[in-house]
């Protein structure tokens, strides 16, 4: 803090006021648990807890706005990085806010490819490694993690998470089936963690522009809004679903530990082609459309501003079905209680394409169309709002990590936080069901149950391998 | 392939693990009660028991339940640990007395799946042998204890109101783990009223 007084740049200088007006607004403001280092700071520069006594005074001390003293780091651990993750541990690391100090892996390379590298940039040698993340996620002085596992663990590893009181930022699909999305919404709220996906097109230029025009009103009533899945359904006995590759010597434990690679999907004799990227064409290690689903689903409803909600009928179209699932392209168009569609692709309908994850969305005066690339298209009458640069502009995982690290602090959840999340998914994992068994489906979104459709009802969750449990209430139901 | 034919490969004893896996895994959406039994025969079988949980779960039957159920007495470790998990998911409240005596199981693993799927469960029988559960298990099975505690509590209400904030206000004790006693605090918070009596702490300085 002496330091602090003596060299205030303009950003502390900023901070330091607000702490010192918050200090006067609130001397006390002390809740939630105390990070290790801030406990630490605080309990060199508080005074000691009033005895109780009438007339005891307490004396000011650092102000903490719920865990984290406004000038303390926020202590990171990694879970299961690689691939994805470490483009999410590249924006960490390059934040002055954040300190990196654990990684767990079940994977010895991943283990020591992530300390090498977070030790490189800190140039120290103190990253501590676990093949555990029971282990890191004990740690008291860990505040939040970085969950970028393969699909399955998103979900099982955000709830162990939450169990720990840690804030996270997991990649996408956050969840394998309906049951485990709400699941993991209501361990966020229970434990009330901060939680965002890695669903980074929230905070992209192009689909923030998008979508307010669409919830300002510009585009006038709205009427549909379109999601690009790209990728098929991902069916239960056909493809990369009807076989097992052949079995081989599971490798040292140690090396990589193939039981809980496999974690609560179903058992299968090991081969190396799943850990070493065909994971994606076994249903039971993917979450099919949700690969894209996730990002334009999300993008499709809050654009149409029911992110607290999913459509309550789905009807398949198109594709080719053989008794267990769509293949070739199809579309599923979906229904809002306020009649707003939601028309869910998986095929591109952008002439010439351009990037991936393509929304657009029409309303009674006009349409817009977003993707990836930066672009965004609109109707030739509404022209003249067409933003004068378009492309990237900002790193949207730079962007959306930063605001995790916003809401840690301000302790309100960020844009693609596990509740909307959880209905983005619910909606995703509600168009494949439909696929999967081509037909109509009403879904209720209170009772969380299809109408009258036994069948895919049973589809909602996914049975956990033992010793694995997925911990969810009737309500989850 | 209808369901009569799955059943069929899952009881035919020449039929590859493979074969096996996944028609059970296709019985979970279309399995009915001729379904329950074959796969529940699997339930001991070291690969495929989970393949007939997962078969089994999703499937309405109350045949299930009986068949669950009867395997808890024949099961030992993991594939206990897994009934147990299936019984929770289900909420069949008529393992609630089994599930108690195995929170005393001297597995960890099995106590602790014992607790929450009590917890998962739920209801004022859940809560009255969590509550005990709190008094008699220490760790590695009581931080499970005290979350399946909180769950209970969010189930009771707010058809059972009181005893769910007797419950949340027992999990604010300083034995508990943080994070439990954090979100049993938020909760009474939002429910209130609060707690009776003037707050122990000094006024703060009258405005200058």
């Amino acid at each position: 803090m002496a330091d602090l007084r003596s060299k205030v740049s303009r950003r502390r200088f900023g901070k330091s006021v607000a702490q010192a007006g918050a200090a006067a607004a609130a001397p006390m403001l002390v809740s939630g648990p105390l990070s290790g280092q801030t406990a630490a700071t605080t309990a060199a520069q508080a005074p000691s807890p009033p005895a109780g006594g009438a007339g005891a005074q307490p004396a000011p001390g650092p102000v903490v706005v719920a865990k984290y003293g406004l000038l303390d780091k926020i202590r990171f651990g990694g879970i299961g990085i690689r691939n994805r993750g470490i483009v999410d541990l590249g924006q960490l690391l390059t934040n002055d806010e954040v300190e990196f100090v654990a990684v767990a892996d079940i994977r010895e390379s991943a283990r020591e490819t992530i300390k090498s590298y977070v030790d490189g940039y800190y140039k120290r040698d103190a990253c501590q490694m676990y093949r555990d993340p029971e282990q890191l996620l004990a740690r008291k002085d860990i505040d939040a993690v970085l969950i970028a596992t393969s699909d399955r663990w998103h979900g099982p590893m955000g709830i162990w998470a939450a169990q720990a009181g840690k804030d996270i930022y997991s990649e996408k699909p956050a969840a394998m089936s309906i049951l485990e999305s709400y699941a993991l919404a209501d361990n966020v709220r229970r434990y009330g963690v901060v939680y965002q996906s890695g669903c980074q097109r929230k905070n992209q230029f192009t689909y923030e522009y998008a979508a307010g025009l669409a919830r300002s009103g510009k585009l006038g009533r709205l009427l549909a809004v379109h999601a690009d899945t790209q990728i098929g359904l991902g069916m239960v006995d056909q493809g990369g679903h009807g076989w097992w590759p052949e079995e081989k010597p599971e490798p040292d434990p140690l090396v990589l530990d193939w039981d809980k690679w496999l974690g609560p999907c179903l058992w299968r004799p090991y081969n190396s082609r799943y850990p070493d990227g065909g994971r994606t064409q076994f249903w039971d290690f993917h979450a099919a459309l949700l690969e894209w689903g996730s990002h334009t689903i999300a993008a499709a409803q809050w654009a149409a501003d029911t992110e607290h909600t999913e459509p309550i009928e789905y009807v398949p179209e198109g594709g080719v079905f053989r008794g267990d699932g769509l293949t070739g392209p199809y579309t599923v168009t979906c229904r809002y209680v306020n009649g707003v569609q939601l028309i869910v692709r998986n095929h591109g309908w952008v002439v010439g394409g351009r990037g991936a994850c393509s929304n657009r969305f029409e309303g009674t005066e006009g349409w817009v169309e977003v993707d990836s690339g930066g672009r965004i298209e609109m109707s030739p009458n509404l022209k003249s709002l067409l933003p004068t640069r378009q492309g990237i502009r900002y790193d949207p995982t730079a962007e959306h990590i930063r605001e995790f690290l916003h809401s840690i602090r301000s302790r309100i959840q960020p844009r693609a936080n596990a509740e909307v999340t959880a209905h983005a998914h619910v909606a995703c994992h509600a168009v494949w069901i439909a696929g999967q068994l081509n037909r109509k489906l009403t879904w209720d979104p209170a009772k969380r149950t299809f109408i009258g459709d036994e069948e895919a009802n049973r589809m909602r969750s996914r049975a956990y391998r033992e010793p694995w449990r997925l911990e969810a209430l009737a309500t989850s139901m | 392939m209808d369901a009569a034919k799955l059943v069929a490969m899952v009881r035919d004893p020449n039929s590859t693990l493979f074969q096996k896996a996944l028609a059970c895994k296709k019985l979970a959406f279309v399995g009915g009660p001729e379904a329950v039994a074959p796969m529940a025969a699997l339930l001991g079988h070291r690969e495929l028991a989970c393949y007939a949980r997962f078969g089994l779960e999703p499937n309405p039957d109350p045949s299930v339940d009986e068949a669950l159920r009867a395997a808890l007495p024949k099961l030992k470790g993991r594939l206990l640990v897994g009934v147990i998990h299936s019984i929770g998911f289900r909420k069949d409240a008529k393992a609630l007395d089994a599930l108690a005596r195995l929170i005393g199981d001297r597995d960890p693993e099995v106590a602790g799946a014992a607790a929450a799927s009590v917890g998962m469960i739920g209801g004022l029988q859940a809560a009255k042998t969590l509550e005990a559960a709190l008094k008699s298990t220490k760790p590695p099975v009581f931080p499970v204890v005290a979350r399946a505690c909180l769950l209970c509590a969010e189930g009771l209400m707010p058809a059972s109101r009181t005893r769910a904030v007797e419950l949340y206000t027992r999990l604010t004790a300083a034995s508990m783990p943080e994070p439990v006693q954090l979100a049993a605090r938020r909760v009474l918070n939002a429910v209130g009223p609060a707690p009776e009596g003037a707050s122990k702490w000094p006024p703060p300085p009258p405005p200058v």
